[in-house]
């Protein structure tokens, strides 16, 4: 974790949570994991407060504890978690495009209170949904639908259960635990059981940690939402949109009917999924996509194709294809860090780069010839992509006193190194783009604020020349002011999204990449 | 054997040439025109000429006049004899030079080679160099570095540079101008592609372009003063490789002239991405990224790259 992303990670809970919360946030941030007496000293703030604030971090997933050996509790901050929240509106938009408005509602309730019994979140959703369809005037939902809609989130995985908590033997929690097989996290309750009206016990936001109640008719369950499970989501839609930007659509489509096959069978961090047939392929597609014959020329097209996102395993089946995930992340990072390179530098500089990448290991007069540029711009730009630390050097030196001139200079490319780098930046970026939106929201509060509190009164009369009157009240260089700032705003809030895409990209292949070396070594 | 009543069968050319070389050698003082009309009678007038042009060409035999005569004599194998009159040490640069080839040899290494003192080799060198035995090419390495060979040498690409250097200066907006060309010309022929196929391969394949075309297009165009050979091209389209416009692909296909069996094609590509989010918003290419932060002389909630950004 850099101080990047903790920039990133405060705002947001300051944002999220408020003040007090980010202290303590900033805190554990630097100091995780930390004793509860230790929070509150060095926060000042005091036990009680602590207390509060800790377990509303909890219900949020981004602070977990456990026990030290001597015996008290030890509380860590998970900034993945927070960094998490930047992906929120991703999320159920997701949700919504698989599974409809009633799926919408549900992650956004599961979200917003961390983790949740199923039914408290169904009886939520029921009243909202209703409420608008009745509005609206069509007819009410039954409430076996939007079960239905939460089943189908947690047997695709996007919703698990909460982990256990393990108690000592004075009853105490001391930490959280998977029981059993990966799979329970998934095991729905027992539905068939007619449930009862659920009882009205307080706010579910604040459980006691210490006391639960029994597992009652799954009512003792709490969910939350999976997000790997989710990235695993977005980082195929980026597989599908990359290949379907180099060669069409109808590519995409193959490979996405691959990745879905492939989401149950492959295990989570595989770099290339399981072998999957034409005829499998062939069944997953969209009807009337496209015939047998095409898929199998679409197949060979992208295996041929210079990405190796895609490569032939085998014969059976019709021919057996898998996608090699790592590569293809590999792929992308580079394509985000060449767009960086151009876009900063220009189209010489990537061309260098390039060469860079492409021969791994080169002498300055070798680069001077492949990339056509005289040699005086080349050493310039070389330089540049150097002191930037876009590129590195390796020493070769033909006698051992590593005397300049009987020395080789090769330049090389370190994707990792760059690769963090640039999501450093990122970071920094996104964190300026949400501190200036910050500064513009506040600084127009008023006149926002007057905006939307006119716009409610005008909805709320019937007569029109009183509604008309209402809104004139604000005046037109008022109007003005409201328009720029509106569009402020939603350009900042665009390029914070589009930040984030690159962000995923770099996250994702990073830690492909150090899961990588683990395994190998 | 001009008598002969059978038909003779046409001397091949190679044939003539090899007894030309040994009349020659028979009268080391030189031999005219009308000697060889007398030896080689199946010879004609244009066949001779040829075969003069050549081996003066190859610098086998020098031209001589003597009265109103042309003379033809070889020339002395043993190089050591051009320098008939100098003295030993200039043999000996003349020796190394000769042996440096038409990749030249720099002053430098001369004297390293020959150990003499640096006077006496530029005395030596202007010597050889107004006997016109050797000349002085300048080096685009290295743009005050002139390098010795032969007189009658083609210097080595190397050394000029070839078509990408005008007087030692490496042209930078030719090689620019051609790679826009080149990669225009792969665009057309990929949107061509697209409209005329439906099947995808179909359109990948008809979107390759064979080095041959690419090379007839620029051609064609004229942009060029010198004549471009095909490897330059190549370099130029290698170029689009490195810039990630363009792919390759080898074929197999008949061997041509230039032998390995393989033809080049080529295409343009879409990219994977459009551009990454960072570099739409004035933090990516920020000069001042380091600097910024909130409460610092420059922060984002005073920067003016996002003021400006903002309004457009
Ligand atoms: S906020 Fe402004 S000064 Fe700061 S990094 Fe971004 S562009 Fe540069």
């Amino acid at each position: 974790m850099t101080r990047r992303q903790h920039d990133v990670c405060r705002f947001l809970l300051f944002q999220q949570f408020g003040e007090q919360v980010s202290v303590v946030g900033k805190y554990l941030l630097q100091k995780s994991p930390s004793p509860l007496h230790l929070i509150s000293s060095e926060t000042h703030l005091d036990t009680e407060q602590v207390k509060k604030i800790l377990c509303i971090l909890i219900q949020q997933n981004i602070v977990t504890f456990g026990q030290h050996k001597r015996g008290f509790i030890e509380y860590s901050i998970r900034t993945g978690e927070i960094l998490n929240r930047l992906w929120f509106p991703k999320y159920i938009y997701c949700a919504k495009t698989l599974y409809g408005d009633a799926a919408e509602l549900l992650l956004e309730d599961v979200l917003q209170r961390g983790q949740v019994q199923m039914s408290k979140v169904i009886e939520v959703v029921m009243q909202r949904f209703n409420e608008a369809l009745e509005t609206s005037g069509k007819q009410k939902i039954s409430e076996s639908f939007v079960v239905d809609k939460f089943s189908n989130l947690v047997r695709t995985h996007f919703l698990q259960r909460c982990l256990d908590p393990i108690k000592s033997e004075s009853n105490k929690v001391v930490g959280l635990e998977v029981t059993g097989e990966e799979e329970t996290l998934y095991r729905l309750p027992d539905l068939s059981r007619k449930r009862k009206k659920s009882h009205d016990d307080g706010p579910p936001a604040k459980r006691s940690k210490s006391e639960r109640p029994a597992d009652d008719e799954g009512d003792g369950i709490f969910w939350r939402v999976n997000n790997e499970r989710f990235h695993q989501m977005f980082r195929d839609q980026a597989i599908v949109q990359a290949i379907s930007s180099k060669i069409d659509r109808s590519a995409g489509e193959v490979l996405r009917a691959m990745l879905r096959v492939s989401e149950v069978k492959t295990a989570g961090m595989a770099t290339v999924t399981t072998p999957i047939s034409v005829t499998e392929i062939f069944n997953a597609l969209p009807k009337d996509l496209m015939a047998r014959p095409l898929l199998e020329t679409y197949l060979s097209l992208i295996c041929d194709d210079s990405t190796n996102f895609l490569s032939k395993v085998g014969d059976s089946g019709g021919g057996m294809y898998s996608i090699n995930i790592y590569e293809a992340l590999a792929q992308l990072v580079k394509a985000h860090i060449e767009s960086v390179v151009q876009e900063r530098f220009g189209s010489k500089c990537l061309r260098i780069f390039r060469v860079l990448l492409l021969k791994k290991h080169l002498e300055q007069k070798q680069i001077e010839d492949f990339v056509m540029i005289s040699a005086k711009e080349a050493k310039d730009l070389l330089y540049t992509l150097f002191s930037e630390n876009f590129i590195t050097t390796t020493e070769i030196s033909k006698t051992p006193d590593h005397a300049p001139s009987r020395t080789f200079y090769l330049f090389t490319v370190n994707i990792q190194h760059v690769a963090s780098m640039v999501l450093n930046r990122c970071y920094k970026a996104l964190y300026n783009a949400m501190v200036k939106k910050e500064t513009e929201v506040n600084e127009h509060r008023r006149l926002l604020d007057k905006q939307e509190r006119m716009e409610a009164i005008a909805a709320s009369v019937e007569d029109a020349s009183q509604r008309d009157e209402i809104l004139n009240t604000i005046t037109p260089s008022e109007q003005e002011q409201i328009i720029k700032v509106r569009r402020t705003i939603q350009m900042l809030d665009h390029s914070e999204l589009q930040i984030c895409e690159g962000i995923f990209i770099l996250e994702m292949y990073l830690m492909y990449f150090k899961q990588r070396q683990k395994d190998k070594s | 054997m001009a008598t002969a009543a059978v038909k003779e069968e046409p001397i091949e050319e190679v044939d003539f040439e090899t007894r030309f070389i040994m009349l020659c050698q028979a009268s080391p003082e030189g031999i005219t025109d009308n000697v060889i009309q007398k030896e080689l009678p199946q010879c004609d007038t244009k066949q001779r000429m040829t075969i003069v042009n050549r081996l003066l060409s190859m610098g086998k035999i020098d031209l001589l006049k003597s009265g109103s005569k042309l003379l033809y004599r070889l020339k002395d194998p043993d190089s050591a004899s051009q320098v008939k009159g100098g003295d030993n040490q200039e043999k000996l640069v003349y020796q190394i030079i000769k042996d440096a080839g038409n990749k030249g040899i720099w002053i430098r290494d001369i004297r390293f080679k020959c150990n003499l003192l640096l006077t006496q080799v530029n005395k030596i060198l202007k010597n050889l160099e107004t006997k016109k035995l050797i000349k002085a090419v300048k080096s685009v390495a290295a743009s005050k570095k002139k390098v010795y060979m032969l007189y009658n040498l083609e210097p080595d690409r190397s050394v000029t540079g070839g078509a990408w250097y005008s007087d030692q200066d490496f042209e930078s907006e030719f090689v620019e101008v051609l790679n826009q060309q080149c990669f225009k010309y792969l665009e057309q022929r990929a949107a061509a592609a697209r409209e005329a196929k439906s099947d995808p391969i179909a359109q990948r394949n008809a979107s390759f372009t064979p080095l041959e075309d690419v090379w007839k297009y620029i051609s064609d165009l004229g942009i060029s003063k010198v004549q471009l050979s095909k490897e330059d091209i190549e370099t130029i389209l290698n170029t689009l490789i490195y810039d990630g416009k363009v792919e390759r692909s080898l074929v197999a296909g008949q061997a041509t002239a230039s032998g390995d069996g393989y033809v080049k094609l080529y295409r343009s590509v879409q990219p994977l991405i459009p551009t990454t989010g960072l570099m739409r918003m004035p933090c990516g290419a920020c000069p001042v990224f380091d600097q910024c932060y909130e409460g610092g002389a420059v922060s984002p909630t005073t920067c003016v790259y996002m003021k400006e950004w903002l309004e457009i």
